[in-house]
């Protein structure tokens, strides 16, 4: 036990990234704050970051040729993640200009 | 890919901080608390990037996600958040049902990831034949091949020229697709956030045209 402490493996990165997700998924869910929840959003894209260039590192250890792959992901999933924050954040402004509110549980127009 | 001596000792450090920024995140009452608490949980991330050898990763993460994501989160929140202050402390959780249903839902998020860690971790260790010590031994060997920096206190890794070059290589129609996707978001974004006014003032036409 104490040896799987002194020299972190690969599981102990997925746990973090896993514990990364949860906590942005609790976010999501429970938050009031539509900015939060983008944060939250945030930092799930980010534990799936952690994960793949967890995976690439281990690839990379074993031998494996394609070990890269997980890091290109990477470049890629911040790509979307910055195109999507832009966007999500433009929709907000865009919201607030006409409900003057943040709040999601007072953004129920469509609600039936 | 085991970590040992300094690397785990910093592993732990930038770990236990980057789950413990993301907890403050959630659970902030200001807006501003939140964003700088994100701030700090994608350094930390950066920093286990380093750990896992993948440093033009890392500086992709902090130049992008916290230098233009983050700072752009905190221009939104001082245009659309200042009522939130004045009013003093306001209920920051949904209903019950919200809270219930999330923490349900990490929960069994939480069973699952020990469940597959505990299997998946069994199967591993029985393929690791090298112990963690010749593994650090072979590391620090490859490392002392990489080129000095000009300074002579570093080396210089191949990782961004390994990504660089792969990236090029083998996902170039994928890096082109992502240029049109940040160019639409560019328009889209900036299309979004226009006024009233501006989209008034954009069908007006120059006098000299005749339509």
């Amino acid at each position: 036990m104490k040896q799987a402490a002194a020299n972190p493996d690969l599981s102990k990165f997925l746990v973090i990234g896993a514990l990364l997700f949860i906590i942005g998924v609790a976010g999501v869910l429970t938050r009031r704050n539509i900015i939060v929840i983008f944060m939250s959003i945030e930092l799930i894209l980010n534990a799936a970051n952690l994960n793949f260039i967890a995976f690439s590192r281990y690839l990379s250890g074993m031998g494996n040729s394609n070990a890269l792959a997980g890091q290109i992901f990477t470049v890629f999933v911040i790509v979307v993640a910055a195109a999507e924050a832009a966007i999500g954040l433009g929709i907000v402004i865009a919201l607030y200009r006409n409900k003057e509110t943040i709040w999601v549980d007072e953004i129920d127009l469509l609600k039936w | 890919m085991t970590l040992s001596g300094y690397e785990a000792l910093f592993f732990w450090i930038f770990g236990l901080s980057a789950i413990f920024a993301g907890l403050l995140t959630v659970m902030a009452r200001n807006a501003v608390h939140s964003a700088l608490f994100l701030i700090s949980s994608l350094v930390s991330v950066a920093a286990l990037f380093i750990l896992a050898r993948a440093e033009f990763i890392a500086g992709v993460q902090i130049l992008v996600y916290v230098g233009g994501v983050m700072v752009l989160f905190l221009f939104v929140i001082m245009l659309v958040n200042v009522g939130a202050e004045e009013r003093g402390s306001e209920e920051i959780f949904n209903n019950q049902r919200q809270v219930t249903a999330s923490l349900i839902f990490c929960l069994l998020l939480v069973a699952g990831m020990l469940y597959s860690i505990n299997t998946g971790y069994r199967g591993m260790q029985s393929r690791n034949t090298t112990t963690p010590d010749v593994v650090a031994a072979q590391e620090s060997m490859r490392d002392q091949a990489h080129p000095a920096s000009a300074t002579g206190s570093s080396r210089i890794t191949k990782d961004a020229e390994n990504v660089g070059g792969s990236l090029y290589r083998y996902a170039s129609l994928p890096f082109e697709i992502a240029s049109v996707l940040l160019l639409v978001a560019i328009i889209g974004s900036v299309m979004l956030a226009r006024t009233l006014k501006q989209e008034a003032s954009a069908d007006d036409a120059d006098p000299g045209i005749a339509d």
